[in-house]
């Protein structure tokens, strides 16, 4: 399940190619827009970070289920001889390869963007790790969701951001802005914790109720 | 005439007099606060804890019933599980709009994000709004119910978690703004009881009502098809 997912997001290489130009577009969107103001950076860095993934990394989610329903192959899926749980695990794992390498394009042209940050990079890179996990677990159950809607890519970001703004991405936000004022990994543990806490919530979320999703 | 649709009319006046009883209490009965906590502006409180409280009660008969459709596959429950999303949606923007007025008076701001009872709020608000722009967009009638009972359950559980994840952002933006705190006098207590339980009858006749036209709609779907049938 993992590799066709793979497959068919590389095979396709314009929609990996659209969530690179969006997110470069989103953070020169937030560069000329606070070249006005000239905050200092480790104010907005951790918001610009996250909104700039979280917006897209919703892009990058929406076409996993859409796909499946456009192309009639989703009663395939129905029928065969995976349980519909593990058609999720498959899926959620394909998303996080995708939206992993996103990131690291992101936090590239970031750095690009607002020279003048060294954060601690192991703290970063597990806030990044684990916050991307619980968005990426729930995104994947509401794109299941979605999928089934009329105005799917516009139902998707409706349906989610209500359930990750105060979840997921404000946990995230607070951690990268202390990551980015200078706190190592062993300080944000707390807020760690409550990322891995969020991640293994809404992986045992989907994971249960896939199974309705799907059934339709 | 069904039942349900034989009690309606007596509910409905129980509900319009008891919110009669509560304006006046509201607005005659009940003492006017001390000037730190708002003085007449304060009487906003039987209005905004009345409807905050009917919208908790309409978002858990949602979720319950969501989960009972889930288990049962009957669209009875999904009826309930919709029309009360849809006053519950009605009654929260009422608090969430009457809240920031009396909280400018009282507290000098609009809106405190430390405070777990607004987060709630908001939270519920958000999550049950996209779950009717969920319902109105889908095509199929037992989908829509099976797709929105999973979503509200993982709202339902987005809930705590918010509560979880504000600690922690909280710690960046302390507060500054004292709590009002003091005990209710027992007048503003017997008034704010009378709205709640006025508000509360108030839901359960919109619930009938709302059920009411949802039922009619599920008959006329098999009247259609009886008919299609016939002809086809």
């Amino acid at each position: 399940m993992l590799l066709k997912e793979l497959r068919v997001e590389f095979r396709n290489k314009q929609t990996v190619n659209s969530f690179i130009i969006l997110s470069v577009l989103i953070m020169a969107a937030f560069r000329f827009a606070f070249s006005v103001t000239e905050p200092p950076v480790g104010d907005v860095a951790a918001p610009i970070l996250w909104v700039s993934i979280f917006f897209a990394g919703m892009l990058a989610l929406s076409p996993t289920w859409k796909r499946e329903v456009e192309q009639g192959t989703r009663d395939g899926l129905r029928v065969a001889p995976i349980a519909p749980s593990d058609v999720y695990l498959g899926k959620l794992l394909a998303n996080l390869v995708v939206v992993f390498a996103l990131e690291a394009v992101v936090v590239a042209v970031f750095l690009a963007f607002f020279p003048g940050t060294s954060p601690d990079w192991p703290a970063l890179v597990a806030v990044l790790v684990l916050g991307t996990v619980g968005f990426v677990a729930l995104g994947n159950l509401i794109s299941a969701i979605s999928s089934n809607l009329a105005q799917s890519e516009v139902m998707l970001p409706v349906l989610l951001v209500p359930l990750l703004l105060f979840t997921v991405v404000i946990s995230c936000v607070g951690a990268t802005a202390r990551v980015f004022t200078g706190a190592t990994v062993l300080e944000i543990g707390d807020e760690l914790r409550f990322l891995a806490a969020f991640a293994l919530v809404y992986i045992a979320a989907g994971y249960l109720s896939i199974e309705y999703v799907l059934e339709g | 005439m069904s039942r349900q649709q034989s009690l309606r009319i007596p509910i409905l006046a129980v509900a319009a007099a008891l919110t009669l009883v509560a304006v006046y209490m509201a607005l005659m009965f009940a003492p006017s606060a001390p000037d730190v906590d708002g003085g007449d502006v304060q009487r906003i409180m039987y209005l905004h804890v009345a409807s905050a409280w009917v919208s908790y009660v309409a978002f858990a008969v949602t979720f319950v019933a969501g989960v009972m459709y889930l288990r049962t596959r009957d669209l009875q429950w999904d009826a309930y599980a919709l029309s009360s999303a849809e006053i519950g949606v009605l009654f929260c923007t009422l608090a969430i709009t009457t809240g920031p007025m009396w909280a400018k008076a009282v507290w000098g701001v609009y809106w405190r994000w430390a405070d777990l009872k607004l987060l709630m709020t908001l939270v519920l608000w958000l999550v049950f709004i996209a779950y009717l722009a969920l319902r109105a967009n889908t095509p199929d009638r037992r989908m829509g119910a099976s797709l929105g009972a999973v979503f509200s359950s993982v709202g339902m559980l987005c809930v705590p978690l918010s509560f979880a994840a504000n600690r922690i952002w909280t710690q960046y933006h302390p507060t500054v703004i004292a709590t009002s705190t003091g005990g209710l006098q027992a007048s503003m207590g017997a008034t704010l009881g009378v709205a709640v339980v006025a508000f509360t009858v108030l839901y359960v006749f919109l619930m009938l009502a709302r059920v009411g036209i949802e039922r009619a709609r599920d008959e006329l779907e098999e009247l259609k098809q009886k008919a299609g049938d016939h002809l086809g």
